[in-house]
């Protein structure tokens, strides 16, 4: 009678039970998470304080607003890098981005939802099925002091609220970056004689796509940070809990003043984001390493208990 | 003797099992979630401690090795050190998963969005009232170029210039998951009414598709719809 070593059964079984503990690696996660950390200390609200240098940045592609009424078809900037610390009790963002002339009407924004109704991210528009809620618009302008902070909910609703919580400062230096984007291009398809070629239904010339990440090379770099307390007593504000994932989008103008005297980006058009989130970094709770200890012991005592009652024969 | 093998038959078949859930799967269709192949496995267990515990005999075949490696009688060599290991690895295992299930989170909660969610009924089964003609997909074809391109792109694969910034991204009409699977009345209500006309399922407080009935009148709607269609090479969905 041939039998099977106990040790081969159960070193399978736990081969098969580890993979399922464990699982695999999971994907890459994209960057759509701004990272606040906590620090110790004040947050810093100048933007060239090396203390941004320790924090994590995270980069989100920018579209052209092209959602509503005027819409633009090619910004500025491409897109912005974002940093975020808090320190419990105030919290602090550094947008960054290319932009090569510095203008008085540069600006940046930051946009939150206000509590625990969705809003679109185009202003809290209303929205035909979900009864949506107010957006939180922290707003910076290089030639106005400080911030504006906002209020809306659908266009034409944006307003100053009566209680500004949130600060700003902006630093524009003339620094050299390289700025990666996605350009475009059409390319007319040819046949083997060089001649275009056409759709043999319909006659249209025939056209191949090609998608390619360039760099290029700007001067000027803005620096903005915004700075706001966790928490406010304002209902219109979004209030900010640790270790919660808000939804927040981004918006940036390019102030620059054309020939004919307009400027290239104003109002609604800018270059801008849909949501995103952040995650303000929650103080460690030691509680957790006490729980996992605790389950430990209480493994190992059942254990325990198991593996003697299978020596003395007894059921388990 | 074939009872004795049942232990390592079980956990042969529970790998099996996972192995097939969670990689031979995903390669014809989407990915299960952890939990889901958790149940699977709860049953296949389930299964074989039943199959295994119909006889006496095969009682002893499926637990007898287990009894034995946790007594530790008649173990020596490789499998002892095996058994310490095992012994010692359980409770720290069980305090990794208490301490992991504990933690927070530093992935953004997940997001269940609808991609094709219900359309309201006064869009249900509309038909294209617009002439399905060379001239109409032509103008469609400019309409679509003027106001569609930016974002889903002139090859009609959401690659539009415009597309970068946006969370979900634009449509691609030429994957067979999206256009082909729709009727015209159903993209008729999606461009008309925009992203914030969808239900709470499709998450409309994220959507950039504009509600173009604001700006363009139906039949420009439709011919655009015709366009889509001819660019990117598929046909609506009918019933017939």
């Amino acid at each position: 009678m041939k039998t099977v070593p106990s040790g081969r059964a159960l070193a399978a079984l736990m081969a098969a039970t580890m993979g399922v503990l464990w699982g695999t690696p999971a994907p890459a996660q994209e960057s759509v998470v701004v990272r606040v950390k906590l620090i110790q200390g004040e947050v810093p609200t100048d933007p060239l304080s090396p203390e941004w240098e320790k924090v994590p940045a995270t980069e989100f592609p920018m579209s052209p607003q092209v959602h509503w009424q005027k819409r633009i078809l090619q910004t500025t900037v491409k897109s912005i890098t974002v940093r975020g610390v808090h320190n419990t009790k105030q919290i602090a963002f550094l947008v960054e981005y290319a932009d090569p002339t510095q203008d008085p009407a540069d600006a940046a924004a930051l946009e939150f939802m206000v509590g625990e109704k969705k809003a679109h991210f185009a202003h809290g528009q209303p929205m035909a099925q979900v009864e949506g809620g107010l957006v939180n618009i922290w707003y910076w302008r290089n030639d106005t002091p400080g911030a504006a902070d906002m209020s809306a909910q659908g266009f034409g609703t944006l307003k100053k609220q009566a209680q500004q919580d949130v600060q700003a400062k902006g630093v524009w230096r003339p620094d050299k970056v390289k700025v990666k984007h996605k350009e475009r291009k059409l390319n007319v398809r040819k046949d083997p004689k060089g001649e275009p070629m056409k759709d043999p239904k319909t006659g249209d010339p025939l056209f191949d796509e090609e998608t390619k990440v360039v760099e290029e090379d700007v001067t000027g770099v803005w620096r903005v940070v915004f700075t706001r307390s966790l928490t406010t007593a304002d209902k219109d504000d979004v209030q900010i809990q640790p270790g919660t994932f808000p939804n927040i989008a981004f918006a940036v103008w390019d102030g620059k003043k054309l020939e004919s005297g307009d400027v290239k980006e104003a109002g609604s058009q800018k270059a801008i984001t849909s949501w995103w989130y952040f995650n303000a970094e929650p103080p460690t709770d030691y509680s957790i390493y006490l729980y996992g200890l605790m389950a430990v012991v209480l493994a190992a005592g059942v254990e325990f208990v198991i593996i003697r009652k299978v020596k003395k024969g007894q059921p388990v | 003797m074939k009872g004795s093998s049942l232990a390592l038959k079980g956990a042969v078949l529970l790998a099996a099992v996972f192995v097939i859930l969670k990689f031979a799967l995903p390669l014809i269709t989407a990915p299960l979630p952890m939990s889901l192949i958790w149940l699977y496995l709860f049953l296949a267990t389930i299964g074989i401690i039943v199959f295994g515990t119909l006889s006496g005999e095969s009682t002893e075949a499926l637990l007898g090795p287990v009894s034995r490696f946790l007594s530790g009688e008649g173990i020596r060599g490789a499998t002892k050190a095996l058994r310490l290991a095992v012994l010692v690895l359980f409770p720290l295992l069980v305090g990794w998963e208490t301490y992991s299930g504990l933690v927070s989170s530093t992935q953004p909660p997940g997001e269940n969005r609808t991609i094709h969610p219900a359309p309201p009924g006064e869009f249900v089964g509309l038909a294209n009232p617009v002439a399905n003609t060379p001239e109409n997909v032509m103008m469609g074809k400019g309409l679509y170029a003027a106001f569609c391109s930016p974002c889903h792109g002139p090859k009609f694969n959401g690659n539009g210039p415009a597309s970068d910034g946006f969370n979900p991204p634009p449509a691609n009409f030429v994957d067979p998951g999206t256009i082909a699977q729709l009727q015209e009345s159903y993209l008729f209500w999606r461009i008309k009414k925009g992203g914030v006309g969808l239900n709470v399922e499709g998450h409309p407080w994220k959507s950039a598709m504009p509600r173009w009935e604001v700006e363009l009148p139906d039949d420009w709607i439709w011919k655009i719809i015709m366009a889509e269609y001819a660019g990117s090479g598929h046909k609506p969905r009918t019933w017939e």
